[in-house]
């Protein structure tokens, strides 16, 4: 499941339409999808929505992956919808909130789908925001994956010494966790601290103005996406307001 | 003992990482499996003590099937030690370390204290005893991965590259706690990159690429075949000088003592 979740956002390499676009305009594409499900009040509004995002994670061929992740989602909107009941909503207001809240879950995850960890970087920069802070989330972002298979890795050798995860009652069971968590917080900080030193090594921090090789130009398809997602966004909004 | 019958496994991601392997590891025997890196020599091991079970086919561990049974029981019998020390060390105490598995696997508090006694004897842990796991050489922290598993008895030890990172005096120590485990009837599984160490061991050798069990069969016999290279393999330095002998003894040298002995003999020196 965490699995199934974690997947829903973390960036799958695919060549599609959609991938290829500069990350501008999918940083561009991704904020009118969320503004859209976020001003979506009404069952039209977030079928309009929905629809949108469906399209673009289509084209993205990331459409199977989101898909795993909105089940999971579902069981969250379920509670929703049960606390919105119980707490004096009509059927359908709490039946739309429970939908906004999957419609949110789709766009962000739709974001996280097609936009690589690299480009977040080249957005944030290009957003002039301080590089340290941009360094640091981008490897937050990029260690994910790693540190998942540490993760694994642990876990199978602490199972190796028999340890047993699904026995026992429940502080015994938290219990359990303390091998998988200890080696993984120490192997992520000697990671980190190989990592800091393997940059300093390589001049990181040396200047305030780094060069970049990439300085990507919009190309023809790019303003064409920009132009028809914000024609789309606009008359979206308008039938939604 | 250990028995994998066309073993396919994928992971979940889709990487078919075994395709199809059948292979028999006896009792007493001594197994390196060698090849690249990403051939599955790893995958192979996770099967012997059912951590992952086959996407098709039949892994058998002392006649149980690895589906049917729980980690926790067959690692009572197949203990492994995997390559990176860091990712298991968890306690406060070299002690408290080796004592993990014992309580998981129900020692009693007194066997476990003599069984701890044992291990941090054997592998020249004794003054570390109270220090933490963490504050260990490279080679220490390895004797203490391997210890920490011995120390309930399996029948068969199986290594996942032990040799990584270790130097000459390790590598012998690691070498000896071999050969003495196999006088006391056990098994190992030793996979490894380092053939001159592999060869040391003289071992039954499997060739793993790809996926697959490509050569299976004695060191000198598999490593002196042609066409090695293919799998990444670079003979080791006695057997090449013993396959360029022209006039040469019936068995290859498998240490420099042997062959300074047949040089001996030879030249009369
Ligand atoms: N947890 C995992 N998830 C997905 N694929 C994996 C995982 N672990 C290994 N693989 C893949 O399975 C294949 C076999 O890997 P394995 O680790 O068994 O090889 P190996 O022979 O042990 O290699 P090495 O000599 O580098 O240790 C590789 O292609 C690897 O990328
Ligand atoms: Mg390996």
């Amino acid at each position: 499941m965490i699995r199934d979740v974690a997947f829903g956002f973390v960036y799958t390499k695919k060549d599609s339409l959609v991938h290829r676009l500069d990350a501008r305009i999918k940083l561009a594409l991704s904020a009118y999808l969320i503004a859209l499900s976020l001003m979506a009040g009404d069952p039209f509004g977030l079928l309009l929505s929905a629809a949108w995002i469906a399209s673009v994670a289509l084209l993205g061929k990331v459409g199977r992956r989101m898909g795993r992740n909105l089940i999971y989602a579902t069981l969250f909107s379920v509670v929703i919808f049960a606390v919105d009941l119980l707490s004096g909503y009509g059927l359908v207001d709490a039946a739309i909130y429970a939908a906004r809240f999957e419609v949110i879950v789709a766009s962000a995850s739709a974001f996280f789908l097609i936009t690589s960890p690299d480009e977040f970087e080249y957005v944030m920069r290009w957003l002039h925001l301080p590089r340290d802070l941009v360094f640091s989330f981008v490897t937050a972002v990029r260690f994910v994956p790693v540190l998942m298979l540490d993760a694994i890795q642990i876990t199978d050798s602490q199972k190796s010494r028999g340890l047993e995860l699904e026995k026992g009652n429940p502080v015994k069971r938290l219990r359990s966790f303390i091998p998988i968590l200890i080696p993984l917080v120490i192997d992520a900080v000697m990671r980190s601290n190989s990592l800091a030193e393997a940059m300093e090594v390589r001049a990181y921090g040396a200047t305030d103005r780094p060069t970049s090789l990439y300085e990507p130009k919009l190309s023809r398809s790019d303003w064409i996406a920009l132009a028809l997602s914000t024609v789309a966004f606009s008359v979206s909004t308008i039938f939604i307001l | 003992m250990i028995e994998f019958e066309g073993v396919r496994y994928v992971y979940p991601n889709g990487v078919e990482a075994l395709k199809g392997v059948s292979l028999r590891i006896g009792e007493g025997e001594l197994v390196a499996m060698v090849g690249p890196n990403g051939a599955g020599k790893t995958t192979l091991i996770k099967h012997m003590n059912g951590l992952l079970k086959p996407t098709e086919g039949r892994v058998r561990v002392f006649g149980v099937d690895t589906r049917k049974a729980s980690v926790a029981e067959l690692s009572r019998r197949v203990g492994i030690v995997f390559q990176n020390s860091d990712r298991q060390l968890f306690s406060e105490t070299v002690e408290e370390e080796i004592r993990f598995g014992l309580e998981n696997f129900g020692f009693s508090k007194e066997e476990a204290g003599e069984r701890v006694e044992e291990m941090l004897e054997r592998f020249g842990l004794e003054p570390y005893r109270h220090a933490s796991p963490f504050s260990l050489s490279g080679g220490e922290k390895k004797r203490l991965c391997i210890a920490l598993v011995l120390a309930w008895d399996p029948d068969v030890l199986v290594l996942d590259e032990p040799t990584v990172g270790q130097d000459w005096a390790n590598k012998e120590r690691i070498r000896g706690l071999i050969e003495s485990l196999l006088k006391e009837g056990k098994s190992v599984v030793v996979s490894s990159h380092d053939l001159e160490f592999v060869w040391s061991l003289r071992p039954r050798v499997l060739v793993v690429s790809g996926g697959r069990v490509v050569m299976d069969g004695r060191a000198e016999e598999v490593l002196s075949r042609d066409g090695i290279e293919e799998f990444r393999l670079l003979r080791p330095r006695l057997l090449e000088l013993y396959m360029l002998l022209k006039k040469k003894p019936r068995r290859p040298f498998f240490e420099v003592g042997e062959l300074e002995e047949w040089v001996k003999a030879e030249v009369g020196g």
